[in-house]
């Protein structure tokens, strides 16, 4: 409401600010990876940028914790599919400035960092992933 | 006696009309469609012969909405509005409701419904064809109460078996096929209770597949035939814990054992060797989301040509695997992505049999709970937004129907699950409205329609499912039957005289 009244109020020369927000909108997850799991010319292209992406918070492996996963649906873990739960293939590994303040695993989150590609496994929680956002800071989308 | 000679001659008079092509309407396309149905049912005969062959097409979750929604979405995806459009099984000439409750369950999963429709009989829930008299994980007790499968019989019949899913191939669907188990989860032995002498899902299918029972076994579920330790072709562990490594044991037998697209489209079935294509380490991936496996279809047309070189007929077992985990997921694009895919196989099975020698049948294990909002105008895309009706034409107006709270809602929405509009608050209370939505934003494929009640994982619901049938003895379904009435028809045809 505010913003709305906001953009309005802005002078005619300045109404060029809504394209610019349009380039910096968020990446999906989804868009990160080719359908073989390889990664898309979007992720090589950003590789080492700072970038938004959009996903869910997955409940997060340990309480107190930097580190978080980010999911491209709602973790919604199906007791009759995957006794054990694995993650999908396409998630993306957060590790944020602060420790992790949880969203709910269904509301939509925007996660803005540093894009690393390539395979690591946390030191600590033994965790593989293949990208991750790192000094990162997120929000509600 | 006024009124009575008056009604006596409304009646004669549209007794006539009815049996005459003068109606005002007979020109109208629908009367036209109407009259041709009754020519069709009125040429179907029974097929009375025994039958040679068997498939069960069975896509896990796929309800009567569930399949409502996926006719919908193949019809727009023809370019049509969808309504009007017809799957190749709402071809067959015969259809029941079919009644899914479990022994223990108003709402069953696909463990006893998958045991119904192998062994005849209903049984308790997360139980694979063991008697309902034995307790869920009670080992000793199911060891001593197994029934015997359809697919043990046929194939004392000289029969060939088949095992289709896109699930994993030791999940309760297809474990139904082969397995007894008193708990779907021992898909390996590592989720066996100490002291448990039944043996794993997995362990059950290496033993069917070397007794000669089963031919062919197409899935996912690398993880529960590898040692954990082991990777797979795609680098991802096993789990199981007695160091058994069932893709070895299988080559050992005599199995060709395949892990991808290439290798699969390269192997030459039907010389009578066992197949056991394993093409994931847990399920192989939704239709939407596929590559380097093959499809549904493709599955079904190989295992079709393999087995039908023997003489004496086969019997296949096909599941679409994933219209459930999608419809649990409360993503309905990926739900009808697979319905779609579990379709085209269908249409491969008709194209490839004879219906006076192949009984097809076509159902679901169970329905989800999912629901369909009104009064969306025709051609309303079923992922997207309720479309207002067009009084001054067929399509919609293209502008949303709008609730009470003023925001638009889409034709398809959940009873519960991952997409409910009650959301946890820090106090873990749940509170919330429904958002704002766009048709871009509905139509996206990682959309989750709105649920209300919260939960992680959208449920089944106890309500009926469809079943369609062609072939011999396909007329003994009709009405509202039992889930296990399906094996007893089977059954009859492939031994009647």
């Amino acid at each position: 409401m505010i913003r709305r009244t906001f953009l309005l109020a802005l002078p005619a020369g300045l109404l060029t600010l809504p394209v610019r927000a349009a380039d910096d909108a968020p990446i999906k997850l989804r868009d990160l990876y080719e359908k073989d799991m390889s990664f898309s010319q979007i992720a090589l292209s950003r590789q080492g940028s700072r970038v938004g992406i959009a996903g869910f918070m997955a409940p997060p492996l340990k309480a107190e914790s930097v580190f978080f996963v980010l999911t491209k649906l709602p973790m919604a873990v199906c007791p009759f599919c995957e006794p054990g739960s694995p993650w999908p293939d396409d998630i993306l590994a957060v590790y944020a400035k602060r420790v992790v303040d949880v969203i709910p695993f269904n509301v939509p989150i925007v996660v803005t960092g540093v894009l690393e590609l390539g395979d690591h496994v946390d030191p600590e929680l033994g965790f593989y992933s293949k990208v991750r956002l790192v000094d990162a800071t997120y929000a509600r989308a | 006696m006024k009124k009575i000679l008056l009604s006596g001659v409304a009646v004669l008079a549209m007794t006539v009309a009815t049996s005459a092509q003068d109606l005002p309407q007979a020109a109208s396309p629908w009367f036209v469609a109407g009259q041709a149905k009754i020519a069709e049912r009125l040429a179907v005969q029974p097929i009375t012969a025994k039958a040679k062959n068997v498939i069960l097409f069975t896509a896990d979750g796929n309800g009567v909405g569930s399949n409502y929604a996926v006719r919908i979405y193949s019809g727009q995806l023809a370019g049509g509005l969808g309504d009007d459009y017809v799957q190749p099984q709402e071809t067959f000439p015969h259809a029941a409701l079919v009644k899914t409750y479990s022994s223990n369950g108003q709402t069953p999963d696909s463990a006893p419904t998958a045991a119904a429709m192998n062994s005849g009989v209903k049984t308790k829930n997360g139980m694979i064809n063991v008697l309902d008299t034995v307790n869920v994980d009670d080992c000793a007790a199911g060891a001593t109460a197994g029934a015997k499968t359809f697919a043990e019989i046929v194939s004392e019949m000289g029969k060939s078996v088949g095992v289709i899913s896109t699930a994993r191939i030791t999940h309760a669907t297809p474990a139904a096929v082969y397995a007894r188990s008193v708990n779907r989860d021992f898909e390996d032995n590592s989720t066996l209770p100490e002291g448990c002498t039944q043996k794993d899902i997995a362990d059950q299918l290496l033993d069917q597949m070397k007794a000669g029972v089963v031919d062919i076994a197409l899935g996912g579920g690398r993880q529960h035939f590898l040692p954990a330790g082991v990777k797979d072709v795609e680098d991802k562990e096993g789990k199981r814990t007695d160091g058994r490594n069932l893709v070895d044991e299988a080559t050992a037998a005599g199995a060709k054992v395949v892990f991808g697209a290439d290798d699969f489209t390269a192997l030459t079935m039907g010389d009578n060797a066992p197949v056991l294509g394993l093409f994931e380490a847990s399920h192989m991936k939704y239709e939407q989301d596929r590559s380097g496996e093959p499809s549904l279809a493709e599955m079904t047309e190989a295992t079709i040509k393999a087995l039908s070189t023997n003489e004496n007929g086969f019997f296949i077992s096909i599941e679409g695997g994933r219209v459930d985990h999608a419809n649990h997921a409360g993503n309905l694009h990926r739900a009808v992505v697979d319905g779609k895919a579990f379709a085209d196989a269908i249409a491969k099975a008709m194209e490839m049999t004879n219906a006076e020698d192949t009984l097809i049948i076509v159902t679901a294990d169970h329905e989800h709970a999912i629901a369909f909002n009104g009064y969306c105008g025709r051609g309303s895309k079923i992922t997207g937004l309720c479309m207002k009706e067009n009084p001054n034409g067929i399509e919609h107006t293209g502008e949303p129907e709008l609730a009470a709270d003023g925001k638009p809602y889409t034709v398809a929405g959940y009873l519960n699950g991952a997409g409910s509009v009650l959301i946890e608050q820090a106090d873990k209370t749940f509170a919330g409205s429904r958002p704002d939505l766009t048709e871009e934003q509905a139509i996206d494929p990682d959309y989750l329609q709105q649920a209300l009640i919260p939960m992680t994982s959208e449920t089944h619901s106890g309500e009926d499912v469809a079943l369609f049938a062609r072939g011999p003895w396909a007329h003994l379904f009709g009405g509202v039957v039992e889930q296990n009435y399906i094996f007893h028809v089977m059954n009859h045809a492939v031994s009647a005289q």
